[in-house]
Order: C-alpha cells, then sequence, then structure tokens
C-alpha cells in the first residue's frame, strides 16, 4: 500500500497479453572430450565427480542392508527410525554440489542423506586442510573428531574429513551421542553447518520457507553465498511452498527497497523423481507437467527456470553454473527442475505398488552409477581398474565407518539413566544477546530524532497524574507505546533485528505498534510481508538460525492455524533436535481480537503452550508489556507473543510510579501481583484482568472479601512459587481468561494448584474461560467472555457463599455436565 | 558435605525417643564423642555423642520433642553449608503433635449448643487442616460452604466461640495474673509419661484386688544381724533382698502368678523367675528385672539388686533390662508404709508390696501375750488370671518360708 506505487487505472485495464519466455528442458548434450577440451574440468575432477557419487550410493546401500537385512558387510546393526532413500539420485545431488562451498547454504528435502553428503564432499575440496582441521577440532569440543580418529591411520587431512562427515551424519542417523546433533536430529534432520549444509526437514517442504528466510538473511546482512532450497516434486503441491516463493519475488526488493536491493539470493531446487510417497506427481497429483513451470506463475523472470537432465552429473553442473551466475549478479530467486529417479522405495516397507518392474528396470539402464562412469573408461580417463578400485575404496571406507557408528563403545548412546535431564537442558538456549552482529544498524533517521518516537518518550507514563486524577487518553502513555518504545529501542541496537508482518510499515501494523517507523527505518528492517502466514514464521525461522533477530507480527492470534507447521514443528524445535547448535531468536506477535466474530477473537494461548519448546507470553499492562518485549528482544529462544486489541489503550494502573523510563527486563516465568488480599486469589491471563479488577472491587466493597489479584504475563516457562504463596494464604482461587474454557492453559494452572496446595484449599480452584462456543457478534459479548460477574457466580457457587447475593449466571455442577456431555 | 546425627535406637523394642536438653547449641563446634543432647525413652535417659565432627548446623527438634529412633535429629557439617536435604521428612515429624492427644474441653461445651448439624460429610481440605491442628472435631462444624461442605469459616466460627466460652467463663475469677503466680505447670517427662500410661492402663482393664498379711520376721531379722556380722558383701544383703529370694524360689510353686496375661484368653507361664523391682529415681519409678533370680544365691540377687539400682538412677540403664519381668516386688517398708494396693505391671499377674515391721502381739506356747516382729506383704493379683485362695495361699506360703528362711536356703 504503498502511496509511491500509484495503481494507475489506464494500465492495468489495457488490453494486451500475458507473455511467457521458453523454459529450456534437458539442454546439454556434450561428451566426456568436449568438456575435457574446453578445459573445463580436470580428469581429476571428473573421477572425484564418481567418487562422490559412490560414496553417496554405498551410504544408501549400507542404509538399506542395516534396516531391511540388520547387516552390512558383516557388520549386525538394528536401526528403528526412517531411513527415507534417495538412491538413484546421486548424480543430481553431486552435480548440484559441485560449484557450491562452505559460504553457500544449502537446506535439504526429507530424502537427503545424499543431498548432505554431496555439499559435503564438495565443500571438502574446496576448503584448506588447515580449515577443515579447525572446523573438525572446534565442533562439539572434537567430540565427532576424536571419535573418526579411532578409526585408524588416514592418507590426509582430506580423507579424515570424509570420513569424519560420513561417521557424524551416519552416528547421528543411528541416534549416537557422537553424531553431529547427538542424535537428536536423526536421519530427516541432520545438517553440518561449518559446510554450510543446514537442516533438512521431516515435513515435506518444510525447507521451503526456512531457507527462504536464509536467503533474506544473507540478503540483509550482506553475506557471502546464496542459499540452495531442496524440495522434491511432491512438495511443490505444499501452501508453504508456494508461499515463499512469492516471498522470495516480491516486488518490493526491487520497486521500494533502499538498499539491499538484490534479488532474493536462492535457488529453488526440484528434485523430480516422479513420485511422493507412491503418488505420481505427473500425470495423478498435481498439473504442472513440468515443474520448472511453476514459477511462471509467480514471477515474470519466471525465476529463470529450467529443467535439467539430473541423470548426468555434467548437466547439472553446467546448469548450476547458469543458476549461481543470476543470483551473484543479483537476478535471484532462480529455479531449477532436476530430473532424477529414485531406484529405492520411498521408505524399506515400500513394495511399489504403484509401478512396474520394468519401469525400474530401464531407470535402471541409464543408472548414472553406470553410465558415467562407463563414459569416463569410454573417454580414456579410468580405466575398468581404476573404477573397480574407487567401487573398492568406498565399500572399504563405509565398511569401517558403520562398524564404528554400531559400536557403542566407539559411539555410545547419551545415557538417559545417569541423565535424565539431556533433552531438558537442549529445549530453550536461555541466552541474553546484545546484538547479533556488531556493524551500525541502518537507519532513515537517528532514534532521537524519529517523530513517533519522541512523541511516545513524551507520553505520561502512568494512568493517573500526581493529584490522582486519570491521564487523557491522547496524553497517556499505553500499552502500544511500551511495545512500540521497546522496539524501537531493539532496532536501534541490534543490527540484524527485522520486522515484518502484514501491513507492518505503512499502516504501522494493524494495531498501530510499528506507527511512524517508516519514516525512521528502512525497508530492509520492516516492511510488509505478503498475506502468507506459514512465509511470515517460517522465514523468520530461517532468518534466526542463520544467525538474526526476527521479530514477525499475524496480527489475528486465529491466524496461527495458517501458520501451524511452521510455529509448531519448526520455530518450537530446531534448538533440540540441532542439540542446542541452532539458536532461534524469533518473537512473534499475534493479537487476540475482539468484536470481530468467530475467526477474529480467540485466544490460542493454550495450543501454545502445549507444544514443547516455545516460550509464551501474554503481558496485559504497559509495565509488563515493555518487560517483557525488552525479554524477548534480547533472548535467544522462540516467544510467542500474545497481545489483546482489547487494551492497546491502557495505562500503567498497577505498577507504583507507572512505566520506568529506563530500560528494565521482566523475566519469562515471573508473574504480576497486581492487588493483595487475604480471602481468595483470582488469577488472570490476558485483558480478563480488568474484569477480574472489577470483581475484586465489588468483592471488597459489597461483601468485604479482598482479592489477591495475579496476572500470569508468562505462561511458559511459570513459576509458580507466587501462586502457591497466595493460594496457601487464601485457600480460595479463581482463574480468569478469555480462551474457550475447554482445554484453556488455565486448567493446567489449576491442576498444578491442587497438587501443590491441595491441603491448603477451602474450594476446589474454579476455571472461567469463554464458552465453547464460536464467538458470537460483539453486540453478545457478555454472553460469551468472562465478565465480573462470572467470577463473582463461580466465587458464591462453587467456594464460598456471598450474603444476599444473587446469582446472575448459572454455573451449576448439572449445567456443567450437561455442556460437557453437548460438547458446548 | 554435611552429615546427620539420628536419634539412637536405645534398644530393640524402642520405636521414639524424647529429647531432655541440648548441650549444644547451633553454630558450636563439635567433635566426635562430645554429648550433644540428652534423650529418654520411657524407661531411661541417656546421652547421645556426636557421630561428626563440624559445625552444629541446624537443630531438627527442640528439647521435649518426641523423635522415631534412626530419624536425623541435627545436621553437623561446615558453616554456612546447606543442609536442608538432611531436615526429616515432615510426615515424620513429632509424634507429640499427633491431633488427638489434645482435645480440647471446651469444645464439647459447643457441641452441646449446636443446634443444627451439617449431614454433610464433604469438608474442605483446608478446614480439615485447621480443625485437626486445633484439636477440633470438625464433624460438629455448620457448614455454610457449597453443596453443605464444611469450609475454613465453618471450623474458625467454633474456635472462636470456643475462645469466647473460654473467656466467660475465665471472667468469673478474673485474677488471672495473681493465679498464675501459685502454680506451675510442668510438662511430663517421657518417664513420668510412661508411668501415667502403664498406670492408668493398669487400673482401668485389670481386675484387680489385695490381700494384706504379715509374718513373723524374727528368723530373718536374727539372719540379717548373721550376715552383718560377717561384714563385706554379705553386711549389704537386706531385708529387700531376702524378701526377693523367698518370692524367687515361692513363685515357682504358683505358675499363675509367675506369669503374664497376653489377652483376656491366654495366660504365659514361666519356667523362671524375672524379678521385677520396683526402684525410686529422680525421674520416677522404674522397674529394672533380675532374670532368672530362681537360680540365682542370696548374695547374687543382692547384689544385681543394688546394681540395677543404680543404673536405674543414674540413667544409663539399658531399656531391654527395664522389661521382660515375670513378677514385681515393691517394697516400701523403709518408708514406713504398714500397707498398700501396689499396682500391678501390666501384663504381670501379680505385684508384692513389702511393708514395714510392727511390732504385733499373738499368744504365745505358754498362753501369754508376747510381742514380735512382723513385716506386712501386700499382694495385688490379677483376678482374670488368679483366684483369691491360691493367691492366698501364696502369700502364706511365703510367709511360711520367710518364717524359716534358713531351712529355705538349705533347700
Amino acid at each position: 500500500m504503498p502511496k509511491n506505487l500509484f495503481v494507475d487505472p489506464n494500465e492495468v485495464r489495457q488490453a494486451g497479453k500475458v507473455v511467457f519466455n521458453d523454459i529450456p528442458v534437458n539442454q546439454y548434450n556434450k561428451t566426456i572430450k568436449e568438456e575435457l577440451k574446453s578445459g573445463k574440468y580436470t580428469k581429476e575432477d571428473l573421477i572425484r565427480i564418481f567418487r562422490d557419487m559412490t560414496v553417496l550410493r554405498e551410504f544408501e546401500t549400507m542404509l538399506n542392508l542395516i534396516k531391511t537385512q540388520g547387516s552390512y558387510n558383516g557388520i549386525d546393526h538394528t536401526y528403528p527410525g526412517p531411513a527415507h532413500l534417495s538412491t538413484g539420485q546421486e548424480a543430481a545431488c553431486v552435480g548440484q554440489a559441485y560449484l557450491l562451498d562452505e559460504n553457500d547454504f544449502a537446506f535439504g528435502s526429507h530424502r537427503s542423506h545424499s543431498e548432505i553428503l554431496a555439499k559435503a564432499l564438495s565443500t571438502i575440496q574446496k576448503m584448506s586442510d588447515e580449515q577443515l582441521m579447525e572446523v573438525m577440532e572446534n565442533f562439539l569440543e572434537g567430540k565427532c573428531l576424536r571419535a573418526t580418529e579411532k578409526l585408524g591411520e588416514c592418507k590426509d587431512v582430506k580423507e579424515l574429513a570424509i570420513r569424519f562427515i560420513l561417521y557424524g551424519t551416519l552416528s547421528e542417523i543411528f541416534a549416537r551421542e557422537t553424531g553431529f546433533h547427538m542424535g537428536m536430529g536423526g536421519s530427516m534432520h541432520a545438517f553440518f553447518l561449518p559446510f554450510g549444509i543446514y537442516p533438512n526437514n521431516a515435513i515435506v517442504g518444510g525447507s521451503g520457507t526456512i531457507s527462504t528466510g536464509a536467503a533474506l538473511y544473507k540478503k540483509i546482512n550482506d553475506k557471502k553465498g546464496i542459499v540452495v532450497c531442496n524440495v522434491g516434486d511432491a512438495a511443490m503441491a505444499r501452501g508453504p511452498v508456494w508461499e515463499a516463493l512469492n516471498f522470495s519475488a516480491m516486488d518490493q526488493y526491487k520497486t521500494l527497497w533502499e538498499s539491499h536491493n538484490d534479488g532474493m539470493p536462492i535457488l529453488y531446487n526440484i528434485f523430480n523423481n516422479s513420485y511422493g510417497m507412491g503418488d505420481q506427481t505427473r500425470g495423478e497429483t498435481m498439473g504442472q507437467d513440468r515443474m520448472s513451470r511453476i514459477a511462471s506463475g509467480v514471477s515474470p523472470t519466471q525465476f529463470h527456470a529450467e529443467t535439467v537432465d539430473g541423470f548426468n552429473p555434467l548437466a547439472v553442473i553446467e546448469a548450476m553454473e547458469r543458476k549461481l551466475e543470476l543470483l551473484r549478479n543479483g537476478q535471484g530467486p532462480v529455479m531449477l527442475e532436476t530430473i532424477t529417479y529414485r531406484f529405492s522405495g520411498h521408505s524399506v516397507s515400500d513394495q511399489n505398488a504403484y509401478r512396474t518392474k520394468e519401469e525400474i528396470d530401464t531407470w535402471k539402464e541409464c543408472d548414472p552409477l553406470v553410465t558415467y562412469p562407463a563414459k569416463l573408461v569410454e573417454a580414456g580417463v579410468l580405466t575398468e581398474d581404476e573404477v573397480n578400485a574407487i567401487l573398492k575404496e568406498t565399500s572399504d571406507r563405509m565398511t569401517m565407518i558403520c562398524k564404528a557408528a554400531a559400536d557403542p563403545e566407539i559411539s555410545p548412546y547419551c545415557d538417559f539413566n545417569k541423565d535424565p535431564a539431556v533433552v531438558e537442558r537442549l529445549m530453550f538456549s536461555n541466552e541474553k544477546v546484545e546484538k547479533f552482529d556488531n556493524r551500525e544498524p541502518e537507519y532513515l533517521v537517528p532514534k532521537e530524532e524519529a517523530e513517533a518516537y519522541k512523541k511516545i518518550k513524551s507520553k505520561v507514563r502512568n494512568s493517573v497524574d500526581e493529584n490522582g486524577k486519570p491521564v487523557s487518553k491522547m496524553k497517556m502513555f499505553n500499552l502500544r507505546d511500551a511495545l512500540s518504545e521497546v522496539i524501537y529501542d531493539r532496532f536501534y541496537e541490534d543490527p540484524t533485528l527485522i520486522a515484518y508482518g502484514e501491513d507492518c510499515r505503512d499502516w504501522g501494523g494493524a494495531f498501530a505498534v510499528y506507527r511512524g517507523m517508516m519514516d525512521a527505518l528502512p525497508h530492509s528492517r520492516i516492511f510488509n510481508s505478503p498475506l502468507a502466514e506459514g512465509a511470515i514464521v517460517g522465514t523468520a525461522v530461517g532468518y534466526a538460525l542463520s544467525g538474526g533477530r526476527a521479530l514477525v507480527e499475524l496480527m489475528y492470534a486465529d491466524f496461527i492455524g495458517c501458520a501451524g507447521d511452521e510455529i509448531f514443528n519448526q520455530m518450537s524445535k530446531w534448538q533440540a533436535m540441532s542439540a542446542g547448535i541452532l539458536k532461534m531468536p524469533v518473537v512473534l506477535r499475534v493479537s487476540v481480537g475482539s468484536k470481530y466474530g468467530a475467526q477474529h477473537s480467540q485466544d490460542w494461548t493454550a495450543l501454545c503452550a502445549h507444544i514443547p519448546g516455545l516460550k509464551v507470553c501474554f503481558p496485559a499492562t504497559p509495565w509488563e508489556a515493555k518487560g517483557l518485549m525488552e525479554s524477548a528482544l534480547k533472548g535467544t529462544d522462540p516467544v510467542v507473543f500474545f497481545e489483546s486489541q482489547r487494551i492497546y489503550d491502557v495505562g500503567e494502573q498497577f505498577h507504583e510510579g507507572g512505566v520506568p523510563e529506563e530500560r528494565y527486563e521482566i523475566e519469562f516465568g515471573d508473574v504480576n501481583k497486581v492487588r493483595d488480599g487475604k480471602d481468595v486469589t483470582i488469577i488472570t491471563i490476558g485483558a480478563a484482568l480488568y474484569r477480574a479488577m472489577d470483581a475484586a472491587k465489588q468483592l471488597s466493597e459489597k461483601y468485604g472479601m479482598e482479592a489477591d489479584v495475579i496476572n500470569l504475563h508468562s505462561l511458559v516457562p511459570l513459576d509458580y512459587e507466587k501462586i502457591v504463596e497466595s493460594v496457601r494464604k487464601t485457600g480460595r482461587v479463581v482463574l480468569v481468561s478469555d480462551a474457550c474454557a475447554r482445554g484453556s492453559f488455565l486448567n493446567d494452572v489449576a491442576k498444578n494448584i491442587t497438587e501443590l496446595c491441595f491441603d491448603d484449599l477451602d474450594a476446589p480452584p474454579v476455571v472461567i474461560g469463554a464458552r465453547n462456543w464460536i464467538t458470537p457478534p460483539f453486540e453478545f459479548d457478555e454472553f460469551f467472555f468472562p465478565q465480573a460477574s462470572w467470577i463473582l457466580d463461580a466465587i458464591n457457587e462453587k467456594i464460598v457463599p456471598l450474603p444476599n447475593y444473587v446469582v446472575q449466571n448459572g454455573c451449576t455442577e448439572t449445567e456443567a455436565l450437561r455442556r460437557a456431555k453437548q460438547g458446548v | 558435605m554435611a552429615n546427620a546425627v539420628i536419634m539412637p535406637k536405645a534398644g530393640i523394642t524402642v520405636e521414639s525417643c524424647i529429647i531432655g536438653t541440648w548441650e549444644k547449641k547451633v553454630g558450636d563446634e563439635v567433635n566426635v564423642e562430645d554429648v550433644l543432647f540428652t534423650y529418654e525413652t520411657d524407661k531411661a535417659s541417656f546421652e547421645c555423642e556426636s557421630t561428626a565432627q563440624g559445625t552444629l548446623l541446624e537443630i531438627f527438634f527442640e528439647d521435649g520433642d518426641e523423635v522415631p529412633c534412626l530419624v536425623n535429629v541435627c545436621a553437623i557439617g561446615t558453616k554456612g553449608e546447606d543442609c536442608s536435604a538432611l531436615r526429616p521428612d515432615a510426615a515424620n515429624d513429632t509424634v507429640e503433635e499427633a491431633p488427638q492427644e489434645k482435645p480440647e474441653a471446651p469444645v464439647v461445651n459447643i457441641a452441646e449448643t449446636t443446634a443444627v448439624q451439617g449431614s454433610a460429610t464433604a469438608i474442605s481440605p483446608r478446614a480439615k487442616k485447621l480443625a485437626e491442628r486445633a484439636g477440633i472435631d470438625a464433624s460438629l462444624a455448620t457448614p455454610t460452604g457449597p453443596n453443605g461442605r464444611i469450609i475454613e469459616r465453618d471450623v474458625r466460627e467454633i474456635m472462636n466461640n470456643a475462645t469466647a466460652k473460654a473467656v466467660v467463663q475465665d471472667a468469673v475469677p478474673a485474677k488471672a495474673v495473681e493465679v498464675a503466680e501459685e502454680y506451675e505447670d510442668i510438662k511430663f517427662s517421657g518417664i513420668r509419661r510412661a508411668i501415667s500410661e502403664s498406670m492408668h492402663k493398669s487400673l482401668s482393664t485389670i481386675a484387680q484386688l489385695t490381700h494384706n498379711t504379715s509374718f513373723d520376721a524374727s528368723a530373718i531379722l536374727a539372719y540379717r544381724k548373721q550376715l552383718k556380722a560377717i561384714g563385706g558383701d554379705y553386711a549389704g544383703i537386706t531385708l529387700g533382698d531376702i524378701v526377693l529370694y523367698a518370692v524367687s524360689r515361692t513363685l515357682l510353686n504358683h505358675p499363675d502368678l509367675n506369669a503374664n496375661m497376653l489377652d483376656n484368653n491366654t495366660i504365659r507361664r514361666f519356667k523362671h523367675v524375672n524379678l521385677g523391682v520396683a526402684v525410686d529415681t529422680p525421674r520416677g519409678l522404674m522397674v529394672p528385672t533380675i532374670f532368672h533370680a530362681d537360680e540365682m544365691s542370696l548374695l547374687e540377687i543382692s547384689k544385681a539388686t543394688k546394681e540395677l539400682a543404680a543404673q536405674c538412677r543414674e540413667g544409663n540403664i539399658s531399656p531391654d533390662k527395664l522389661s521382660g519381668g515375670t513378677f514385681t516386688v515393691s517394697n516400701l517398708g523403709s518408708l514406713g508404709v504398714e500397707s498398700f494396693t501396689p499396682v500391678i505391671n501390666p501384663p504381670q499377674t501379680g505385684i508384692l508390696g513389702v511393708c514395714n515391721i510392727v511390732d504385733k502381739v499373738r499368744k504365745g506356747a505358754d498362753g501369754e501375750i508376747e510381742l514380735y516382729s512382723a513385716m506386712g506383704l501386700s499382694l495385688t493379683y490379677d483376678h482374670r488370671a488368679v483366684d483369691g485362695s491360691p493367691a492366698a495361699r501364696f502369700q502364706k506360703e511365703l510367709g511360711e518360708n520367710l518364717e524359716n528362711f534358713t531351712v529355705l536356703l538349705a533347700l
């Protein structure tokens, strides 16, 4: 919605036609001799390409035998985990990796062993011995290297590095402590950052958004190298992958960005083996015919897409050469469809019910592991004996590696008996990082001169003035200002901090938290994203795990569902799955709505709190908002930051002296005691705090009862100390939030209180939530969301009868049972 | 690392002990074998020596607390060290606080005035805990919670009424301060409490009655004179020892008195006589046992009695020597008691009270009135186990044996 982009009816209504460029398909046709003659490859290069292909093939042959027969070359081992093999796709992987180095990030599909190993072998070839030794010595304090050294004498550092990468990958797959991630990632989540090998993903197409975020990181922070996003053909049907393509192709990089306005440095590579699991993407479950066609629907550049024969490594290398040149010239994103085929089943339980033996045999006739060395022999590059010698060397090495990875002496499992907290420690990194880069943060206007910032600073930081009179709304520092102030401060400290989401820039965020920031900060720091929640969160995950800090927004909490995988599987899990190697400094702002009906009014804290690995908070006062945002934007853990549209305008009513000018952090886990009383404890989440305070007032004035009111501004983690202290004192507790009562997070709190304070309870803890309905129109709010009267009713009916109290809304047991039975 | 000192197990049957006084206080430096505190079983008092060296970090129980054996009593370690892990589990807390032991009298009065009682058994955990702490029968509360549940305020209501009532009652004598100066409340020691319980149980559960007889003590007085003249250990043999000896021999002919009542239907007869001897100590009555007295000479019995009495007075007797008696002898003769009703030490079936010697008159062989020295014997027996005649027969035989003591010695 930028004003400088004029939407001209004369132009958009003009007659014409949309024109597409031709998409090259399998155009490579050079012979080995021609390639040698052109000087592009030495004989050694061509031989190494073959060697690398054998290493990949042998690795998966070994895994297949271990899975199906429990034995490989005399080594017996049982491995219960997944093995999604890609036997047959080696030439495609080696060809892709051939020109990449450690600065290029490659993200994997979930059929990634060959992708990972090919990238590693290529990187090893390009790094010096000193660099390699440094990497291996420093990785996990040399734990992996020490285990590799036990394999015996080694002719040189490169061979040691090959053994290292094979051993680290295999012991990761075998769930050993000596694996690259202590076995916590396993087959579908293996990676090795020092060689530019980034996570592959058990969620099909999961890398789509994450790799795009990594490219965004490289683009904004001027980092070397490009990003390769590997996905399979079937993954192209997934929404988040489309969202990622669109995100990477946004016009604004060229039309609006003041700097970093090159195209996105990313290659979307589709390894097209014609099948998902057993579904056939061409002819059955999809309709693009050629996958390379897809980008034509995303950008006029058509991502410079082409289809290349992935059974010929040299064809892939040549195509990669073209793509890399485009990317290095700032003409990304680009796309490659790499035709390949997997001889192996999707998994070892695959009965090949969906294809004929004849089809497989026909493909085997052009198996690159047969055809490529034959061409080398024909061209006089290799003799038959030399081919066999390479195969033997590869087989011997693999046998040695497998033996070591299967040996519990060399490759022990994590000892969960001795150390039951082994995973517990990996869940959060709990670090504080002032800034992720030392360069000067980019801005358009210094902070002190930013109009919006100055305005915030000029406000009265309390809800009442010195004389106790209410401060006028316009002059009052409210919850929105509290968030805004911290975000401004952090923008000018951490140069990697970026903020985006729907309508963040010109609009200032749907609820004006970013108001005025467009005048102070360039597009590369705060921009409007496409309406693509999966891409918003997924790119933030990629941005953060690459080394930056991302603050993203989903507008309404109801849109969490649109980014389900990205929040619940990606943002939450990568720290632990990487055994702590990756950090996830992502703050995801979501706002609980009101007035906008059933799909725009839901408090989904419970969904987020349920997922291990996410920190969840929900400030309800300006003081809480400022302290928690400060803490979230300095931390290294993923935070789902809930806000409520009902209370963006509230001033600070509880914290003595209002909201401090100076910076402060509220630790996650803390709770905020806003009122002291001895007779009943009221625990709140979110905007329900204000209705609870109303109830507390009535209790005091009409019934002589004083309530302790505690707001849980942090849900995960949560320190129960003050809660227990209060309930032990009062013996009575009501818990209130706007989340639907069934499955509300407060049920969990109530359960814990019951356990921790059972003998001190004078009545069962009572949880009050919204009805288990759709949210009706705003006019009927009081029938759906908890009100002060609901709290009084609950106290009267379930905790302690209030003198002369007239119940306003029935909350009898019979009624509760009836509703539960009906599911409403 | 801090070390705990445990409450020792002072005998096989001892389950818990009461802390007497702490000799050390928190912060003191202690060495191994330093006395930390004294403690009592229901029968004896001991000193607990430190088993660790270092600073006394924390004391988990105070003077007068009852502590289960083998439970941590205090922690010794390096100054400033955290010893919270050594604190005994709250569940093992002092038995002394067991609620049923301290019902408060006024509650009963309230109960009478409580007109409406809830049918409810429902009570909130908090109300229940409060009632238990205050020693109040919560079922007497008028429930005012939802669904007829007794909640905290209902128990507090009882407590407040009880206090109010107490205040009203106290208001009449009024001069509470002056009254207070005229008495002193002394908490029973462990021994006192054990005696109290044992005596009360004895009199409330046993069908006991006493026969008073006397015998001519001339023979034993003469014999005692002889012994004194010999000197040495023999000079220490007392009239009491002589009675013990006679009892140890006579009892064998009266097995129902050398016995324990196991329950209302069973009596256990013993093949030997294990004589309980009542000993007066500063802490109260103690009854050590002379095991197999029937096999001991008079001198041996005399020595054993002195030794046990000394141990009792010094408080270092093993608890195992304070039980196992089959019959008890209590001697109040030296204090001028002419006859009394000794109380049976359950589960024994009899106890003999030895009284003083008085001059009595009788008709002599020549028909003249003559004076003689008569010693009183008061036998209390359990009528459930022994009838009056057999008890009298024992008493008669005992008297005859004492009158012909030298003959008894010869047997």
